[in-house]
């Protein structure tokens, strides 16, 4: 065996790097370049191989919410059969984005996508979808004034309607009625307020068999920025400067302040929702499924699961009220691709989903909150199936508040995000939590050029 | 009369031949995608636009991010803790089983047996078993009277837990110092115990330097592998969580690039990363110095 | 560079050779008291790794939506056993099964021809062009998974392979991961170049040799070789989620996520889910250790 040892071996490169480095960084430089023109001239010419013909429509969900859009799409074929679309379905949020991305890079993303309005205006302002205002003008069947305003302000960005809203959601309280009967409280009321609920979850959090934690909770709901911010608005304070052209989060003002302290009070002080060890060991979700949980805090989202409830009665109530009402607006809207091959066919099946006839269907899964306001206020929404007091979502639009529309809003919730659950679970005062979000959004709120 | 198509090709052509499908494959599967994706480092690319050249913008960017420092400290610390902790697993493992005794043949099949467990299962696997209040593991530390932490909630836990994850999964090491103890003449030993040397002392004067190679070449490919290993049990278990303490660099490039849509950073990322494995494979062959190698492969 | 001696064994060398004896070093004596201490070790070692499978094997078959245990159970009271029959109808799950079996059908044996004559090739070139294809391979398999994921997809489209099989079982051809070629390269630069000549002489073509000499001793590690590729293909969750656009075509590690999805904490399905992709794995690997048991040392079967 020849031996070299290991440091003549190393010496051997930097002899030959050495003898290279006058031309290393021109060639590094060079290569770079090359490389970097061939991917530019693929990007432009992508090649389509695929179907041409068909409108591919991507969503995201569980089993029940696809097997909605599978009826969507079966109504529409019926109607049109000239136009076939192709249904993709992706099983969760980040795989549909990992999608988004990959089929954006290459050049062809799905004709019609599902976006949400958090979401939206990163890829409006890269110029990648079709502004439907336009076609909504033209159309015979809906027209903007059909939806719930707050809805079509929600997808207008830059003077114009972008994607039609597809539902309008907003966060509620569910709450097991069983629960509150056995401990001898009131349900929620319409008007009931911060301290109401304070009460209401300190009678049901419960130790029942005395081992020192707790069997049940009287509350959960997830320590985000996105969960929060009705609670800031409801105490008259706000989550940016400016929400047309905003520039930091203000968090750290006294009434935003007082809000957060109350929210993570809900854990730290009052213990009334989950800490962070039980939360890891069961989610309040699934306590709040397996009745272990008085009141949970989501958005319609919930409901087809919640359907699946036997043991116990539930339905929902508006959010607890503090100095004033507000509510947060969630929603979803139907997006139409800027190279999609054939504009005008994918314009009639998101027509045909958001007229009368495909808002009901999606409606039907329990998925949704009809934006359209006269499915909304119909058997098709306020059918039989639980929740019984479905209403609620509607009278709640009035007071909904919506993020501001930015395009990198998503990092700056993450990043917030994080502070609020640090807090949340008491590794840091709200003040310190305030003034490091804000710290570390500054920067994402610099890069955005409005408008 | 017709040549078969073996005797019209001269023998080491065939053999060239053959190389053929293995390079044509990585060329266009790997190497050129990486090559595009080194180059989309130097571009502002969010996957939307077409890429705009800025140089070492993002670079600089990544350099000022406290988030890429923490996630880079992170990983750092997961390196220097887990694979120093793996080998001395996988030289314990294999000295212990090694020999030829009864059910030794079933021991070392179960050693190896974490390293074929699918990512993701073994993920969801040790998500339960890390549960704080109802996990099987908790349960029997209370029960020995040991304290039983938080595991995946606490920052600090969260690391220790997935640093133990990965000691589990030390199989393929296990199997390469078994491979190279059996290479150790036996004579040796003979010799040793001829002049009375304790077993201890035979480990340290003829086991260890003898076997050092292989640990090198193990202590290498661990470096790169637990680096990239990180990725599903952060991103299944934790998500970078608790605030952060699991952002290992592989699952901050994931977020960069699927969440935030910032392939640019992503990609300048990737190659901080390569590069730092570069430096510490260069920096442990320099402090290894003078072992003695030898390159007939 | 550093070497592996020419005695390695990979997989084979799970088992000890027969004429090797036990070395001195941590196992010095022969006393029946220190036999003791070395065989609960190994004892104690084997119950260590094989406890975290059989706690989550007993949590799948809890009851779904009962709180979870407040004690240790070592076997549940009512072993649920239909906890399994219900995944089945949660997710098609015999679908995404078939799938991943398709695919692995395809890129084992396509993955062990790419790399088997690739690793041949390697170990019969000159010395020079030897080490450099080494090099090479040992930097092609530093590169980390996430570099390609994007680009890849473009090939693959420009290939219109997508949303079929193909996209996921491209890599085989690309023998699935450079370590593979390298295992096969150690096997057979350890066979006697003298077989080698002797079949040149008798003017075999480079595929006679590969097939009739190079390929019988290595029979190992063609099998850690199936093994590993098997795992590899069985766990990829994200190539099938980039790729693949209609769930029908989905494989299992994508049904595991979206399980995840339904619902983050039931256990006893998220349990039962694992225990389900795990499975063949185990069963595979326990049927074929026995061939790594086999020795197959090389030293031994060509000494004349």
């Amino acid at each position: 065996m020849i031996t070299t040892p290991a440091k003549s071996y190393v010496s051997n490169i930097t002899h030959y790097a050495s003898r290279l480095t006058p031309y290393a960084s021109r060639i590094t430089h060079y290569a770079l370049r090359i490389t970097y023109y061939v991917l530019i001239l693929s990007t432009l010419t992508s090649c389509n191989n695929n179907e041409a013909s068909s409108i591919s429509f991507m969503v995201f969900g569980d089993p029940a919410e696809f097997a909605a859009y599978e009826q969507l799409v079966a109504a529409f074929t019926t109607e049109h059969p000239d136009i076939p679309i192709q249904l993709r379905h992706l099983p969760s949020q980040a795989e549909y984005r990992q999608r988004l991305a990959t089929d954006f890079s290459a050049g062809t993303p799905p004709d019609i996508m599902l976006l949400n309005y958090r979401r939206f205006a990163e890829f409006a302002g890269q110029g990648v979808l079709e502004p439907l205002g336009p076609y909504l003008v033209g159309s015979q069947i809906i027209q903007a004034n059909d939806f719930f305003e707050q809805t079509v302000t929600a997808f207008t960005w830059d003077g114009q309607l972008w994607c039609i809203p597809q539902n309008i959601s907003s966060l509620v309280v569910y709450y097991n009625q069983d629960l509150f009967e056995a401990a001898g409280v009131p349900l929620p009321g319409y008007d009931w307020t911060w301290a109401d609920f304070v009460t209401a979850a300190q009678a049901l959090t419960l130790d029942m068999d005395g081992d020192g934690r707790q069997d049940q909770y009287g509350a959960g709901l997830e320590a985000s920025l996105f969960r929060l911010a009705p609670f800031i608005w409801q105490n008259g304070g706000n989550l940016v400067d400016n929400p047309d052209q905003p520039t930091r989060l203000t968090l750290d003002s006294p009434e935003s302040l007082a809000a957060f302290q109350w929210f993570v009070d809900l854990q730290i002080k009052e213990k009334v929702v989950p800490d962070a060890v039980a939360e890891a060991a069961e989610s309040s979700e699934s306590r709040f499924l397996n009745g272990r949980l008085a009141m949970y805090f989501n958005s319609r989202r919930g409901v087809p699961t919640y359907r699946t409830i036997t043991q116990f009665t539930w339905d929902v109530a508006p959010l607890p009220i503090g100095r004033q009402a507000a509510g947060i607006l969630h929603s979803d809207a139907y997006c139409l691709a800027a190279n999609a091959a054939d504009k005008e066919a994918a314009w009639i099946f998101i027509e045909f989903a958001n007229s009368p006839t495909g808002q009901s269907l999606i409606a039907t899964s329990g998925r949704t909150v009809p934006s359209l306001k006269n499915i909304a206020d119909s058997p098709a929404f306020l059918d039989d199936q639980p929740p019984a007091h479905a209403r609620i979502f509607l009278d709640t639009i009035s007071v909904l508040g919506q993020v501001p529309l930015i395009p990198n809003w998503v990092r700056i919730e993450e990043t917030a995000g994080r502070e609020v659950e640090r807090a949340f679970y008491g590794q840091a005062t709200v003040e310190e939590a305030a003034a490091t979000a804000i710290n570390l959004t500054q920067p994402f709120f610099d890069q955005f050029q409005p408008p | 009369m017709k040549v078969p198509l073996s005797q019209r090709f001269p023998y080491q052509t065939q053999i060239r031949l053959f190389l053929i499908p293995y390079l044509l494959g990585s060329l266009v599967l790997i190497v050129l995608p990486a090559l595009a994706t080194t180059a989309i480092a130097f571009t502002d690319y969010n996957s939307l636009q077409t890429p705009t050249w800025t140089g070492l913008d993002n670079f600089r960017q990544l350099i000022e991010s406290p988030l890429v420092r923490i996630s880079l400290r992170s990983s750092l610390i997961f390196l220097l803790t887990a694979v120093p902790l793996r080998l001395l697993a996988a030289l314990l493992l294999a000295l212990l089983l090694q020999q030829k005794r009864r059910f030794f043949g079933l021991h070392r099949a179960v050693a190896y047996l974490p390293t074929v467990i699918p990512e993701v299962a073994y993920a969801l696997i040790w998500l339960w078993i890390f549960n704080p209040l109802y996990g099987p593991l908790n349960f029997i530390l209370s029960w020995l009277g040991l304290p039983a932490p938080a595991w995946l909630v606490e920052p600090h836990t969260a690391v220790a837990a997935i640093v133990i994850i990965s000691i589990f999964q030390i199989g393929e090491g296990f199997v390469v110092l078994m491979a190279g103890l059996q290479t150790i003449p036996y004579s040796y030993y003979e010799a040793a115990k001829v002049d009375g040397a304790s077993s201890l002392q035979a480990f340290w004067q003829i086991t260890l330097p003898l076997i050092l190679p292989w640990l090198l070449m193990l202590t290498f490919r661990d470096l790169v592998v637990s680096l990239q290993n990180t990725f599903t049990p952060s991103f299944v278990m934790t998500y970078g969580g608790p605030y952060y303490a699991t952002t290992f660099v592989p699952l901050l490039i994931y977020e960069l690039a699927f969440d935030f849509f910032d392939l640019g950073l992503a990609a300048a990322l990737l190659i901080i990363m390569y590069i730092l494995i570069l430096l510490l494979v260069i920096g442990i062959l320099n402090l290894v110095g003078e072992v003695r190698l030898s390159d007939d492969l | 560079m550093i070497s592996k001696p020419k005695t390695l064994r990979v997989p084979s060398s799970l088992s000890a050779p027969a004429n090797r004896q036990n070395p001195p070093g941590l196992t010095a004596t022969r006393s029946i008291v220190k036999r003791f201490w070395i065989h609960t070790l190994a004892w104690g070692i084997t119950a260590t790794f094989l406890l975290p499978f059989f706690w989550v094997f007993i949590t799948s078959l809890r009851q779904v939506g009962l709180p979870p245990p407040n004690t240790i159970e070592w076997w549940p009271t009512q072993p649920h056993w239909h906890n399994y029959s219900q995944l089945f109808q949660i997710l098609p799950i015999t679908r995404y099964l078939a799938n991943s079996l398709l695919v692995i059908a395809l890129a084992i044996p396509i993955t062990w021809l790419v790399a088997s004559l690739a690793g041949f090739s390697l170990s019969q070139l000159p010395r020079l062009w030897r080490r450099r294809w080494l090099i090479i391979s040992l930097a092609l398999l530093m590169v980390p998974g996430s570099a390609v994921w994007i680009f890849r997809f473009r090939i693959y489209q420009w290939l219109n392979f997508l949303d079929t099989v193909w996209a996921l079982v491209l890599p085989a051809f690309a023998a699935s991961s450079p370590l593979f070629v390298l295992l096969f390269y150690w096997t057979f630069r350890r066979i006697p170049g003298e077989l080698f000549e002797a079949a040149r002489l008798e003017g075999a073509s480079a595929w006679t040799t590969w097939w009739q000499i190079a390929c019988p001793p290595a029979r190992p590690t063609t099998i850690a070789v199936i093994v590993l590729t098997f795992v590899m293909y069985w766990s990829d969750f994200i190539s099938p989620v980039l790729y693949i656009y209609q769930p029908a075509n989905y494989t299992l590690p994508v049904g595991l996520q979206i399980l995840k999805q339904l619902d983050p904490t039931n256990w006893p399905y998220l349990m039962a889910g694992s225990v389900l992709m795990t499975l063949p794995i185990v069963l595979l690997f326990i049927i074929l250790q026995r061939f790594f048991l086999h020795d197959f040392s090389l030293s031994r079967s060509t000494e004349q």
